[in-house]
């Protein structure tokens, strides 16, 4: 597969802030790349030096083949953006903005009928055409930011937590149209907090701090990162929850709808024996201790964890 | 093209849907144009005066009468008691107060020479120097009449003074509004393109559409002309109804052709509409922009372009930063066709030069904006 972006040692510093610290990554056509990180740490500074709208401080990066430095204007025409803040006007209609994005990109008037068409379907946003953009929820809003972003059908799609402030059916749907894209041969490049989302992604990349700390395909990392992690059902459970918050052998414990998920340290032969032990020792009723895979969320907690800013406070302005 | 006009077409949107934008477009111009085209009048009718005649005698009363028929000046008040005199003056009631003092007739009578006093009010000095001009040209007058009767009544023919034959050209009744309303039009066109382009770009920033603006494959200079375009339209119609304005209320009817003087606008308000742009470019919030723009563009091209102050009476200095604003060439160009019937054989450097001006702006402003955050 061809490579789709190709990042090497990228910085970006503002004043004495480092924003991203010498981030390594390709993308290969046709991913669905998931850009995972808490706020703040570095996603859409990534992002904007991708799309060309900002300069990074070292470091180089190729989108479609194009330096962001040198050829952003080429770049530009190749790839759908879509921010993180809503940035259409309000001003206008439904069907006015998705117009004004098709005249933009130059796509054929009768192209845009089509699309038009397309996506009034897809994202069902047949119904509010007429709207003005100011008058309508978030939700409505994403759909709408997410049809201007693909109505040229760009070849690489940039989106920017496009799901965030969105009901679990508007992300489900968003999420269709994403793997329709990827089908068609679209590259996507996608921020997201909501860890469930990641399982859609072919890749991820976990940035943290400024820095990308992991990097490989959902499963992978869910077998990988966190090796021992249990599940355990016990009455009464804040007193289980407190017990494996105090064994030295856990290394996090944390409420998992009515049950709880224990990270066990890796160097356990038996956690769940281990974790037995422990809860009984505090006179709690055990009903089931089972080794479980991790979800992406306890990928992602754990992750942060062993990635403190206090261990590396040292290092930021 | 299709990119640029998709701009455009957003841009007129965004004019057409704000109420604000849409009293800028239409109703500032009217607006503008009758408070300055009232509130700014050279000419002087029914100069106020008051008399003091302590000689109320057929002179004395006849002087009176020369000065009210002479159509300048009105009697406001027969003053009795000289501190009157100054209480209307200190008060601002008239201009002047004619004081006619006693035994004038008989001085003239006597062959003697004979004085009449008059006490101006020059706090507003240019209604007081107008209003000197009036006075002295009616006493001369009335000096004449007195040689004229004495002559008559000598049995010889009256000394021939000199006779003037002044001609006014282009404008002959001297009306102000004539040199006023072309002016005004050139002042308002400045301001009003630089303050409705001001806002076109910061407000993208303030909107956040600046960020999938400038990701977008539109290039800078067409983005600038996209969001100009629309405003060409817009300061072309404040240009229409100034000139109407002009027509039905002030009744100053342009002499040479219309169809040059829109011809010429159309540079001009290009030239200006760069200007508020290229300020867009640079602010960072719209209240900012606005505000540059105002004070940018109202305070030099009123003082400096030659609407009020010839610029001829200048210092060298500002003789030169004069030459470097638009409205300098184009009111040249304006009076010229309101006033002389002039064409492009007599105005085409100040064409010429307005032409330079919108390109160089317009490409300074495309060179300025840079696709980044």
């Amino acid at each position: 597969m061809p490579t789709a972006v190709a990042v090497d040692k990228l910085v970006k510093k503002f004043g004495t802030f480092t924003a991203v610290n010498g981030v390594s990554f390709n993308v290969a056509q046709g991913e669905v790349f998931g850009f995972l990180g808490p706020n703040g740490s570095g996603k859409s500074t990534t992002i904007r030096m991708l799309c060309g709208l900002l300069l990074p401080t070292s470091g180089t990066a190729t989108v479609a083949g194009f330096d962001v430095r040198r050829e952003p204007e080429k770049i530009k025409a190749n790839m759908g953006y879509m921010p993180q803040l809503f940035s259409l006007y309000q001003d206008l209609t439904v069907a006015e903005n998705i117009e004004f994005y098709g005249g933009m990109y130059a796509v054929p008037r009768a192209l845009i009928v089509e699309r038009l068409s397309y996506l009034s379907e897809r994202l069902e946003l047949g119904v509010v055409l007429d709207r003005f953009t100011g008058t309508l929820s978030t939700g409505w809003r994403q759909r709408l930011a997410l049809a201007t972003t693909i109505i040229h059908k760009p070849p690489l799609l940039f989106l920017d937590e496009p799901t965030s402030g969105v009901d679990p059916i508007t992300r489900r749907l968003f999420w269709e149209v994403i793997d329709d894209l990827a089908n068609d041969g679209a590259t996507i490049f996608v921020t997201t907090h909501v860890m469930d989302e990641a399982e859609h992604c072919t890749r991820l990349a976990m940035m943290h701090y400024g820095d990308l700390i992991v990097e490989g395909a959902p499963a992978q990392l869910r077998q990988d990162i966190v090796r021992n992690m249990v599940e355990v059902r016990a009455t009464p459970l804040w007193n289980a929850l407190e017990a494996l918050e105090h064994a030295p052998e856990v290394v996090e414990a944390a409420l998992f709808g009515d049950a709880m998920h224990a990270e066990v340290h890796e160097d356990i032969a038996d956690p769940e024996a281990t974790v037995r032990i422990a809860l009984e020792r505090a006179g709690v009723q055990v009903e089931q201790v089972e080794r479980v895979l991790p979800t992406m969320e306890d990928v992602f907690v754990s992750l942060a964890r062993r990635h403190e800013p206090a261990d590396r406070a040292g290092r930021k302005g | 093209m299709r990119r640029t006009l998709a701009v455009a077409r957003a841009e007129w949107i965004h004019n057409l849907r704000d109420p604000r934008s849409l009293f800028v477009i239409l109703a500032l111009p009217v607006l503008l144009l009758l408070l300055y085209g009232y509130g700014i009048n050279y000419d002087l009718r029914d100069i106020t005066f008051a008399v003091y005649d302590l000689d109320d005698s057929e002179v004395s009363r006849d002087i009176i009468q020369s000065f009210i028929q002479s159509g300048y000046f009105k009697l406001t008040e027969v003053i009795t008691d000289d501190r009157r005199v100054r209480d209307l003056l200190d008060g601002n009631r008239v201009v002047f107060v004619l004081v006619l003092p006693p035994n004038l007739q008989g001085a003239l009578g006597a062959g003697r020479p004979a004085d009449v006093q008059v006490l101006i009010n020059g706090v507003e000095t240019t209604r007081a120097s107008a209003a000197q001009g009036y006075i002295d040209a009616a006493l001369a007058r009335y000096s004449q009449t007195l040689i004229a009767d004495y002559a008559r009544r000598q049995g010889i023919s009256p000394p021939q003074p000199l006779t003037v034959h002044s001609t006014i050209l282009y404008n002959p009744g001297l009306s102000s509004s004539s040199f006023i309303v072309p002016g005004l039009i050139a002042i308002l066109v400045a301001i009003l393109s630089a303050l409705l382009t001001s806002t076109a770009i910061v407000r993208e920033r303030e909107w956040g559409s600046f960020e999938t603006l400038v990701t977008s494959p539109v290039q800078a200079p067409n983005i600038m002309i996209g969001k100009i375009l629309p405003y060409v339209a817009i300061a072309f119609v404040d240009v229409l109804l100034s000139v109407l304005t002009g027509v039905l209320v002030f009744h100053v009817v342009p002499v040479g052709s219309v169809a040059l003087l829109l011809g010429v606008s159309f540079l001009y308000l290009l030239a200006s509409l760069a200007t508020g742009i290229l300020f867009s470019t640079v602010a960072r919030t719209q209240q900012l922009a606005i505000l540059v723009a105002m004070l940018s563009t109202l305070l030099p091209t009123i003082l400096l372009s030659g609407f009020v102050f010839p610029i001829r009476s200048m210092p060298l200095p500002l003789r030169i930063v004069s030459q470097f604003l638009p409205p300098t060439h184009f009111l040249i160009i304006i009076r010229s066709i309101y006033l002389k019937a002039g064409g492009l054989a007599v105005l085409w450097p100040q064409v010429l030069i307005l032409a330079l001006f919108a390109f160089v702006l317009v490409t300074l402003a495309a060179k300025r904006f840079k696709k980044r955050l």
